[in-house]
């Protein structure tokens, strides 16, 4: 193809934007719609393992205490536990304080507890512990050493609640694969239709253009970059709009479960440059199935 | 230069052409000629590409259009200027336009484009309607227009289909005037026309197609 042609093209292009530029913006409008609603789902995924991360970084440990241990002994274990990193202990739950939550969980099934000739049920520290955000902590180790202590009976920690989560965002994360995969096919479907409006628009200018000589590429270029433009303009407008939209939201602090949460944070600058160029890439991949179709009739 | 051997072409079951044996050489100018339906365009369209025979066989410049690939089509037809019946004018394009696309489509610089385009509407005495829109020109300016479109890029075959079906007598001597100044300047061309005053005013050669047969030549 000779460069020559390149701002013939880009003219050709430009002018035929403007002279179907209601078919255009119909295109837009839905494209970008999609769009958002593909970059709106990742900002929620990007949230979601943001928090998910934050969560595992601040871990839930039970430290069940033996019988019959001394004052002292007691405090010996709540100073070393006091001292591990990041540890922060919330409470002392005594074996009384145990049975009373026990048969308040139990509710009137608490009558079963009646015949106990003892309380079975330890006494504990509720201790919980916020890592720097790199370093995870290590649960199995601080289990491991806080059971050699002496007056420790056990310690529990809420590992498989986290693993149940993390479950449930790889289930999120194939759901947004999917939701994602079928919005880029409407993507592609809006493109290839609107160029294929155009296309038929301008059916006699293509074939008068094949009369005088132009070769395939020549006719199907202009629309090929119709479709990228359109591509372009939609993916910058949808990032444009999850950004505004990301601004509003963030500026109020979040509430879940009465619960105040976690900072909302941007999608990352790599996922911006993909959706741009994903959103590119189906404009120009519509435009270019929808131009082939046309050549092959 | 233009060379048909035993070539057919059906629409369906309809034969519109059947046997043609034709040899037009380089330089020559030729009036194909007969009634409607006789299989003129279908003839004309043959030669240029815009169809393909059912059997047979066409060589333009030695080159097979039945071996051809669709791109070297879109070359050679770069090498033919083509006049049609309808004019085939874009409306949303100025004459200027509408002449240049022509010159566009081979990539050619944009001043080389202004110029050639200039003379071409030039020799088809438009320079004055170069800005106006296909609808603003009359039947014969259209014409003129479609002319100079098929001249600007110095083709070697000239085909143009009744150019003077719609013009009155004026107008169709200056219209032939103009082919005459094409042919002049070394072009081969081939135009066909069901028009008798014509074909009494030239002394050029003539083919005569009936019921898609060749029936005669002078």
């Amino acid at each position: 193809m000779r460069l020559g042609l390149w701002p013939y093209f880009f003219r050709h292009t430009f002018a035929n934007i403007m002279s179907n530029r209601v078919v255009h913006v119909i295109g837009l409008g839905t494209m970008v719609v999609s769009l958002c609603i593909f970059c709106a789902f990742l900002l929620l995924l990007v949230n979601l393992n943001v928090w998910v991360g934050e969560w595992g970084h601040s871990l839930a440990m039970s430290v069940y205490l033996q019988d019959g241990i001394s004052e002292a002994e007691r405090n010996n274990i709540h100073s070393i536990v006091g001292s591990l990193p990041g540890a922060q202990i919330k409470r002392f739950i005594s074996k009384e304080r145990a049975l009373t939550e026990f048969k308040r969980v139990l509710g009137s099934q608490s009558g079963l507890l009646e015949g106990l000739s003892r309380n079975p049920l330890p006494a504990s520290f509720e201790v919980v512990f916020n890592s720097a955000e790199e370093e995870k902590t290590d649960a199995g180790g601080i289990k491991q050493a806080l059971e050699k202590v002496e007056g420790v009976e056990e310690v529990h920690y809420s590992e498989e609640w986290l693993d149940r989560f993390e479950g449930l965002m790889r289930m999120i994360k194939l759901v947004g694969f999917i939701i994602g995969g079928l919005l880029c096919m409407g993507v592609l479907f809006i493109v290839m239709n609107t160029i294929k409006l155009t296309i038929y628009s301008r059916k006699e200018e293509i074939e008068i253009l094949k009369l005088v000589g132009a070769t395939d590429w020549f006719v199907k270029i202009p629309f090929m970059l119709e479709g990228m433009i359109q591509g372009i303009i939609s993916g910058a407008l949808a990032l444009l709009i999850l950004f505004l939209g990301f601004l509003i939201i963030s500026t109020e602090r979040m509430y879940f479960l009465d619960l105040a949460v976690f900072d909302i944070v941007f999608i990352p600058y790599e996922y911006v440059l993909s959706v741009f160029l994903l959103s590119t890439v189906l404009g120009l991949i519509g435009s270019f199935i929808a131009v082939g179709r046309f050549f092959k009739v | 230069m233009i060379h048909l051997f035993h070539l057919y072409k059906n629409f369906g079951p309809n034969i519109a052409l059947s046997d043609i044996n034709l040899r037009v050489h380089e330089g020559e100018f030729v009036f194909i000629s007969g009634p409607s339906g006789a299989g003129k365009t279908t003839l004309l369209r043959l030669i240029f590409g815009a169809e393909r025979p059912t059997s047979g066989h066409i060589l333009i410049n030695g080159i097979n259009l039945n071996r051809i690939s669709r791109k070297k089509l879109d070359f050679l037809r770069r090498k033919i200027g083509f006049v049609f019946q309808d004019f085939k004018l874009l409306p949303t394009k100025t004459a200027f336009e509408n002449v240049a696309l022509a010159l566009e489509v081979t990539g050619e610089r944009r001043s080389l484009i202004r110029k050639k385009t200039r003379q071409s509407l030039k020799l088809g005495g438009l320079v004055e309607k170069e800005q106006a829109y296909p609808l603003e020109l009359s039947g014969g300016e259209q014409q003129r227009v479609a002319i100079a479109r098929a001249i600007v890029k110095d083709p070697l075959i000239l085909l143009a289909d009744e150019p003077t079906g719609n013009l009155d007598p004026d107008l169709t001597k200056d219209i032939m005037v103009l082919f005459k100044s094409i042919h002049m300047k070394g072009a081969t061309v081939v135009i066909a026309t069901h028009s008798r005053e014509l074909l009494e005013d030239t002394e050029q050669g003539k083919i005569f197609l009936n019921r898609g047969r060749i029936f005669g030549e002078k």
